[in-house]
């Protein structure tokens, strides 16, 4: 399965269609949005005003349009988020795919690196590192990537594993096919899939665990992100003053990016194991709402 | 492998599991239920709930030469007490341990009468002996000279009258507040300790209104009242009582559920949220009357030589806005000469609101810069420099000081606003330290060395003594800036005690001050203070100024303890 | 048995290997990075302190100018005998005993949550599977994952918000009554569920929908197989095939899991005590990073290391005795 194939099954299954939607509106937004909405650090009201006509999810507690904040927001986070998601399955992939394919002294060898890494406490290590690098985007960005490859490695590693060893694998060896070329054209695209859904797995740990850093004050508060968004919601006593608009939609934005990934995700995981696929109540109902929008319904599961 | 009875025998323990849960269910709904919603019950009546530190749980030391949150609050609020307190409100030395003091040959020696008749919380009787041996500890232990008395003393000891007399190395008059707040130790306790240094002093003897733990939880500790406190029928207040918060927010949770009677932090949105939850019985004032926050132009930079660019860049700035954005409106603007209302004896009268440089007057900022050679050019207007670079400046910040952050970024629009292309850079507290002792920075915020003259203030800014090259660690004076005249006019301040002259110094200093704008003060320090009624009155405020509400400021509280009163009519009720 | 015994010392033998290496980073993470963290550590004492007096208190700390590798052997040395060290901001009390305080904490809660959701979760995921399709399979997946995709300390925030100063019904802070003393008595114990019912519920609703969905899917797999099927087509009531052969079948990947969790659990309850003022490792982690106290900061992160790793060694124990396939 190539990578326009996956994506065209993707498309044809519903939950990935939707989460596929979702992920696009907030690229999309991340991408144009600043063109729509005033300057997010700039001071436009009073601080702690409700969603007016003016402005459309109200103020901050510093008198900042939430919107513009909202919208300005999105691009760090979800640059950090893939960006992280891609480093871990690149990192995942080089270092699981060595050791699986390898196999021996090197495979022992990073099968202990990597479990190692794995029984490390992410979060705390995180907040140490965090301590001491200088904060931003990059740091979180390392951090993220420092704590979170090992459990792509290990997964890719047995996958890995388990291909080097299948009859098409072994023929290209005997044939005197070159390493180089029988991971790249026979093993690689039998982990399409996996690779995808490690992508977006580690994709939503990233955002979420960035979004954490960031509100405990362990990012750089004087730019705009999603988690700093937060932040200064909670430093404000939003919630004490009753401003729920400072907190809600920033929640709403990472919760639906999630959602959407996570959609995806199960997507991906019912191409590759159609056992999984449910016929479910929910999909049944979304699908009626698909037909009333006048969009194809299509027969759902025809991709065995 | 398996037969049918074991499996009978499974389900069994699966429903005896069934029949469990109902009662675990009932078990946390009862403890739901009857678990008291306010644990407010728990606090005697007679008892103050103060919130000052902010730590997740208590560790039990109550050294009284450790800097403040390393031993608990209450070791220098409440009790080891000092010779004297500085009120920093009236300006002035409130006699404690001491009665009096006295110069001796200008500022060559000081010597302090002995209160009589104070006793130790053990019952042994207090001398001018014991003041001696505290000073000369610190002598011997220089790890516990955390204030550096020693730089400028020469030799501690009685006079035939039992005085204390302080003999210096040098004249060192701004001496004073340090020696006379140094919290005073029992000799016959601390001469049989093997480490005084890393003595965590779990049960203090000493002389102050508290000195009795009455209990102590990671959660909760409180301190009783000590049986021998000098000061008769004082204090009033049964026992002080110390929850634990990690946090402002649970600070200010605590304060608006009327579970706290004093704190000191720092609430958003002070009116609506806390005032007017019990307009009547809550109260918060904030005077400000401490230091500045200033923005430290860098040296390093070669623009900033430029006294004319100096003056530009405060003359950009809206204070006010500043103000309202990263202060709530708690503070007020600084005067022209950067001195706050607590050094009002020390102003100078020629120097009026709207002179200088310290307002904001954009109009005067574009003329001070063409007139440097400054001048807007290019379609984005902004200004180029003598390489005909634009002129563009980093704002260093350290990332979790939200009021700051705040402040920099309205600074950086300011001076957008003028052509000068800002930007508000956040390290973290180590990085940013660093880079500002070394003085390798463009421009950044920063508190300024304060104290009850205007003598350590200005010498923080301008002294050239403090000068050090670029690089190098210096704690005052990050920007480098040095002035041969102050230079002079400060060492003539450290050897003299007559007010009048230090005075006249003093406005001589301002003047520099006015003239070189060697940092530009952004607003004032407030001190933060609440307080709750309900349980106690006599809190001083606005109308009742006789110290600074705010509990942050050690020995001050001792002030307020002595004090404070139950609330009328209320008495033993616990609510 | 012996192979048992083999194989456990094999563990140990690694996770000896993977704490000797946490040991080691701990050590050099800050020396690594930038920065003179002496210099740091006394910029509290506001620069009054003479050289002399610095002098004084880096030798109480135990900073040296030693080479590393020195450095190195000393501080293996000293942490072989429990000593971490002095806290900063604690000073002079050694970090091990700051440490102390929490750890119990953390356990307790994150442990009580771990177990409750673990259950709970694999319990719906079991069912989700058999009963294919069905509601609790259609409605609940993508209901907990909406839920969890919200930030944890989002909803956390939120919860205790409502239900601790809204509604009141729950205490906002600490981890027992005030006027209790720790210790085997009624209202302590009852005081101390009752403080953690709130921290543990938002940790349970945060990760059940995990538990439910690694549940379900394994059970989707292993109901497939020839033996569900055999014991189905022996006539077998349901509940015994669901119960004896698939769930407990389905559940031996989840508890290698359960070892994993206790990890992320332990580190990641550090939102969940910060929100709720629960007196735990993670909470006293960030005060260490806030007060720049990196003796106590670097304590922490050993000891929630060689706890998890502790707590999966025991994981390894459990299966072992549940699974007969690792004894051969």
């Amino acid at each position: 399965m190539n990578i326009r194939q996956l994506f065209s099954h993707l498309l044809v299954n519903r939950k990935a269609r939707l989460g596929l939607c979702i992920v696009g509106f907030f690229v999309l937004v991340s991408l144009a949005g600043q063109w729509f909405v005033p300057d997010p650090t700039d001071f436009v009201a009073m601080p702690h005003q409700p969603p007016s006509a003016e402005h459309w999810l109200g103020t901050t507690g510093q008198g900042q349009d939430v919107l513009a904040q909202t919208v300005a927001g999105t691009r760090t986070t979800l640059m950090v988020g893939f960006a992280a998601g891609f480093l871990v399955v690149l990192i995942g992939a080089v270092i699981g795919g060595v050791a699986g394919y390898l196999g021996g002294r090197t495979d022992d060898l990073l099968s202990l690196l990597i479990n190692v890494f794995m029984i490390m406490p992410g979060l705390p290590l995180m907040v140490v590192l965090a301590a001491w690098l200088p904060p931003g985007p990059l740091t979180i960005l390392a951090v993220l990537v420092l704590t979170g490859w090992a459990w792509n490695a290990r997964v890719l590693r047995a996958q890995t594993l388990s291909l080097s060893q299948r009859d098409f694998v072994l023929a290209a060896k005997v044939s005197g096919e070159s390493p180089l070329r029988i991971v790249s054209a026979e093993i690689l695209p039998n982990m399409l899939s996996l690779m995808t859904s490690s992508f977006i797995g580690a994709t939503i740990y990233a955002i979420g665990a960035q979004v954490g850093l960031e509100f405990l004050g362990l990012g750089d508060i004087s730019k705009v992100t999603w988690g700093t968004n937060l932040y200064w919601a909670s430093n404000d006593s939003a919630l004490l003053l009753g401003s729920w608009w400072t907190f809600v939609p920033t929640g709403f934005c990472i919760a639906l990016l999630g959602f959407g990934l996570t959609l995806v995700n199960f997507g991906v995981d019912e191409i590759a194991n159609p056992r999984l696929a449910t016929e479910s109540l929910w999909v049944r109902k979304l699908k009626k709402h698909a037909t009333v929008d006048g969009s194809t319904p299509v027969v759902k599961g025809g991709v065995a | 492998m398996t037969s049918y009875y074991k499996s009978k025998h499974d389900r069994k323990k699966l429903r005896s599991l069934a029949a469990i849960l109902p009662f675990v269910i009932a078990v946390l709904a009862i403890t739901v239920v009857s678990g008291c919603r306010k644990e407010r019950s728990h606090v005697r009546p007679g008892v103050l709930t103060v919130a000052q530190e902010q730590q997740s749980s208590w560790v039990r030391n109550f050294h009284p030469f450790l800097p403040m949150g390393v031993a608990r609050w209450g070791t220098s609020a409440g009790i080891y007490e000092p010779l004297m307190i500085f009120n920093r409100m009236a300006g002035e030395y409130v006699p404690w341990l001491a009665t009096a003091y006295e110069w001796q040959g200008g500022a060559e020696a000081l010597i302090f009468t002995i209160r009589q008749g104070v006793r130790w919380s053990d019952g042994t009787p207090f001398s001018a002996s014991d003041v001696v041996y505290t000073f000369n500890l610190l002598h011997e232990k220089p790890a516990l000279d955390t204030g550096g008395l020693w730089d400028y003393l020469a030799s501690v000891e009685l006079d035939e009258e039992d005085r204390v007399v302080l003999t210096f190395s040098r004249p060192y008059s701004p001496g004073l507040m340090s020696l006379a707040q140094l919290p005073i130790v029992p000799a016959h306790i601390w001469r049989k300790l093997d480490d005084p240094v890393t003595f965590t002093n779990p049960n203090p003897v000493a002389t102050g209104p508290f000195t009795e733990v009455l209990s102590f939880g990671g959660q909760v500790y409180e301190l009783g009242r000590n049986p021998y406190y000098w000061k008769d029928g004082y204090p009033k207040i049964e026992a002080l009582r110390f929850p634990a918060f990690p946090t402002n927010e649970q600070v200010t949770l605590a304060l608006i559920n009327g579970e706290l009677d004093w704190a000191g932090s720092f609430v958003p949105a002070i009116d609506r949220i806390f005032v007017a939850r019990d307009p009547e019985h809550h109260g918060y004032w904030f005077p400000a009357v401490a230091g500045s926050v200033y923005l430290y132009p860098s040296q390093w930079v070669e623009e900033f030589r430029d006294v004319r660019v100096r003056k530009a860049l405060s003359l950009a700035l809206d204070r006010a806005m500043i103000n309202r954005i990263a202060m709530y409106n708690y503070t007020l603007l600084p005067e022209p000469t950067g001195l706050s209302e607590g050094y009002a004896k020390w102003r100078h009268p020629g120097i009026k609101p709207g002179d200088g440089w310290v307002h904001h007057d954009v109009a005067a900022a574009e003329k001070l810069l063409d007139e440097a050679g400054y001048r807007r050019s290019g379609k984005s207007g902004m200004r180029t420099g003598r390489n005909g670079k634009p002129l563009a400046f980093e704002i260093s910040v350290i990332a979790g000081w939200s009021d700051w952050v705040r402040a920099c970024q309205v600074i950086a629009r300011n001076l957008r606003e003028i052509g000068i292309d800002a930007r508000v850079k956040a390290y973290d507290f180590t990085g940013w330290f660093e880079k500002v002792q070394r003085g390798e920075f463009e421009l950044s915020i920063g508190w300024a060395d304060d104290g009850p003259t205007p003598y350590r203030v200005f010498r923080g800014i301008m002294a050239t003594e403090t000068v050090k090259p670029f690089g190098d660690t210096s704690y005052v004076n990050w920007q480098r800036f040095g002035n041969k005249e102050a230079d002079e006019l400060l060492a003539r301040f450290e050897g003299t005690v007559d007010f009048q002259k230090q005075r006249e110094i003093a406005l001589r200093l301002q003047e520099i001050f006015v003239e070189e704008a060697p940092a530009i003060p952004i607003f004032l320090n407030p001190s933060w203070g609440q307080y709750n009624t309900r349980r106690f009155v006599g809190w001083p405020n606005a109308a009742n100024p006789y110290v600074r509400l705010s509990p942050n400021h050690p020995p001050e509280p001792l002030m307020i303890m002595t004090r404070l009163e139950p609330a009328p009519g209320r008495e033993g009720e616990t609510k | 048995m012996n192979r048992s015994i083999e194989y456990l010392l094999r563990r140990l033998g690694f996770y000896t290997l993977a704490a000797w290496i946490a040991v080691t980073l701990n050590f050099l993470i800050p020396r690594l990075m930038p920065g003179d963290p002496a210099q740091i550590m006394f910029a509290r004492f506001k620069g009054e302190m003479s050289p002399e007096s610095i002098g004084a208190l880096r030798e109480t700390f135990g900073i040296s100018d030693a080479p590393l590798w020195g450095q190195y052997f000393t501080y293996l040395k000293h942490l072989l005998r429990g000593d971490m060290g002095i806290s900063v901001s604690n000073f002079p009390e050694p970090v091990i005993n700051v440490i102390a305080s929490g750890l119990l904490w953390s356990i307790f809660l994150a442990g009580s949550a771990l177990v409750i959701s673990f259950f709970i979760g694999t319990s719906l995921g079991a069912l989700a599977a058999w009963r294919r399709g069905g509601f609790l399979d259609s409605v609940t997946p993508p209901l907990l994952a909406l839920l969890g995709a919200f930030p944890y300390f989002w909803m956390a925030m939120l919860t205790l918000f409502v239900f601790g100063f809204g509604l009141g019904w729950f205490p906002l802070w600490h981890a027992y009554p005030e006027g209790t003393s720790p210790g085997f008595n009624l209202p302590f114990l009852f005081g101390a569920l009752y403080h953690a019912t709130l921290p543990a519920a938002t940790m349970v609703i945060a990760s059940l929908g995990g538990w439910m969905l690694a549940m379900r899917n394994t059970m989707v797999g292993i109901l497939g197989s020839d033996y569900i099927t055999y014991a189905r087509a022996r006539g077998l009531p349901p509940r015994q095939v669901l119960i004896r052969y698939a769930a407990r079948n389905a559940l031996l990947p989840n508890i290698t899991g359960f070892g994993m969790a206790l990890g992320f659990v332990l580190g990641g309850a550090l939102l969940t005590e910060i929100i709720f003022s629960y007196p735990g490792q993670g909470y006293l982690l960030l005060q260490a990073v806030r007060a720049q106290d990196y003796p106590l900061m670097q304590g922490l992160f050993l000891t929630i290391t060689l706890a998890v790793l502790g707590a999966n060694w025991l994981v390894d124990i459990a299966t072992l005795i549940l699974d007969p396939r690792t004894r051969r």
